[in-house]
């Protein structure tokens, strides 16, 4: 169970090396595959509570890490009105609330019903998508939802979702290497039908 | 809830305000650990995306290319004219200026570079170049590419070598701009999750009857201390008139999807 703690860690921040060679889609819509929220949402459906907190928190982190925008900068008298940022470790908020929700359909993964894992994956990054443009607009205000945006939360759900047997299958194949059964009820269901 | 699992939660919770409460430099200290460890995986990856940019450039139809170049000879032969007769016209300002005792006309020192990787964030609108602190890079240095103003420094790498681009297209990248032939001055900023293919910006605070016309060039004007006076940044596309002031979109002068060499002003005696 730990080495698979620790294989997780490792795959979620390999993840991050990954994502860096991931560009935007500009001919749709600029979408992207979010890779490193894909791990995080697989993984947290196979491991326990505390560790998905810890890859919450690894996540959020350096996810932040990544894309926080620097201070406005300039003379503040010409400009009044400065765009505010979003603070730094609000990710870790959106990644621990996603792994609560992937965590809430662990017993269906554990009886082998990863699909809906899958699915679930999709719909989870849509909502974490929505949920970061929410936070955009409610810290910026003015709210603003162009069709243009909603196609790019759509696609990138989408094409996020697409990878996700991917990342189930290098799971499976990490769990069996570190003698750890992710889904133990499927397992057992599997052996009485062969004896 | 099992104790373990709510140790865990607490400890979660914990660590979540600890990074909320960071302040704006320890936010920069920890992005420039990160990007320190990231630096040989960035390079390989801009490499692979500048060598899929170049192939791609060199499958283009021939005949696009020929026509492109032909065009270009053209231009080449318009602007050599007009370079001659810029030259004699700079001669003549200097000798003017000398005989008024005024100062010199505006100088930018700039360095030029290449964009390498392009949109690395979802909902915020950058590029990276390839050049840093080594070569006199700082953050909040305006950015310029041969149509007019591309953006400004948002990050430098701790390497020296990279540099993290914030695009005018970006709504957090606000420009104090002036509209050409009137006495109108704005702020002008791109539009949250302007990705289209042809994104506008917004140049607000214009007064309630604002004399601005579609096809009227907009500059900067010079304050708020990070872009120099009157760089293009576009024309007016429409304009909004509103009861206490007006708003106009303009389109900008660059192309921002195909951004390939910019120039990162270093400073300018004004």
């Amino acid at each position: 169970m730990i080495r698979y703690s620790i294989a997780t860690i490792l795959l979620l921040l390999a993840a991050f090396v990954v994502q860096q060679f991931l560009p935007a889609f500009t001919g749709i819509h600029h979408s992207r595959i979010l890779l490193v929220q894909l791990v995080f949402l697989c993984c947290a459906v196979t491991v326990g509570q505390p560790t998905m907190l810890l890859l919450a928190f690894i996540g959020g982190f350096f996810w932040d890490a990544q894309c926080a925008l620097g201070p406005h900068g300039g003379d503040s008298e010409v400009y009044r009105q400065q765009v505010e940022n979003l603070r730094f470790g609000y990710s870790i908020l959106l990644f621990g609330g996603m792994g609560f929700l992937m965590q809430g359909i662990q017993p269906l993964f554990k009886q082998g019903k990863w699909h809906f894992s899958a699915l679930l994956s999709g719909i989870a990054v849509l909502l974490y998508l929505a949920a970061e443009y929410t936070i955009i607009n409610f810290v910026r205000g003015d709210f603003t939802l162009s069709r243009a945006t909603m196609w790019q939360m759509a696609y990138t759900s989408i094409l996020t979702m697409f990878f996700s047997p991917l990342i189930f299958w290098m799971l499976f194949t990490i769990a069996s290497s570190c003698g750890h059964s992710i889904n133990p009820e499927a397992g057992r269901r599997r052996r009485s039908r062969w004896t | 809830m099992k104790p373990l699992n709510l140790i865990a939660l607490l400890l979660f919770l914990g660590g979540a305000v600890w990074a909320l409460t960071r302040s704006d430099r320890s936010v920069r200290e920890i992005q420039n650990a990160y990007y320190t460890a990231m630096t040989p995986f960035l390079k390989s990856g801009s490499k692979l995306e500048t060598q899929a940019r170049a192939f791609l450039q060199e499958t283009r139809h021939s005949k696009e290319l020929e026509a492109e170049l032909e065009a270009t000879r053209g231009q080449l032969g318009r602007l050599r004219l007009i370079e001659s007769r810029f030259r004699a016209l700079e001669q003549e300002n200097a000798q003017l200026r000398h005989a008024l005792n005024f100062k010199e006309a505006t100088r930018f020192d700039v360095v030029a570079a290449r964009v390498i990787r392009r949109n690395p964030t979802t909902w915020w609108q950058t590029v990276e170049i390839d050049a840093g602190s080594k070569r006199g890079i700082g953050t909040q240095l305006a950015v310029l590419s041969n149509d007019g103003l591309v953006g400004k420094i948002d990050r430098v790498d701790s390497t020296g070598e990279r540099s993290s681009v914030l695009l005018l297209t970006d709504e957090k990248c606000q420009v104090s701009a002036r509209v050409e032939g009137s006495p109108e001055v704005g702020i002008l900023s791109g539009q949250r999750g302007g990705f289209d293919a042809d994104p506008m910006l917004r140049l607000r605070f214009l007064s309630a009857n604002a004399a601005v016309r579609p096809g009227q060039r907009v500059f900067t004007t010079g304050r708020g201390g990070i872009f120099q006076a009157n760089i293009l940044l576009g024309t007016i596309h429409s304009v909004d008139k509103g009861a206490l002031d007006s708003e106009a979109l303009v389109r900008p002068s660059v192309n921002f999807a195909d951004l390939g060499a910019v120039f990162v002003v270093l400073s300018a005696d004004s």
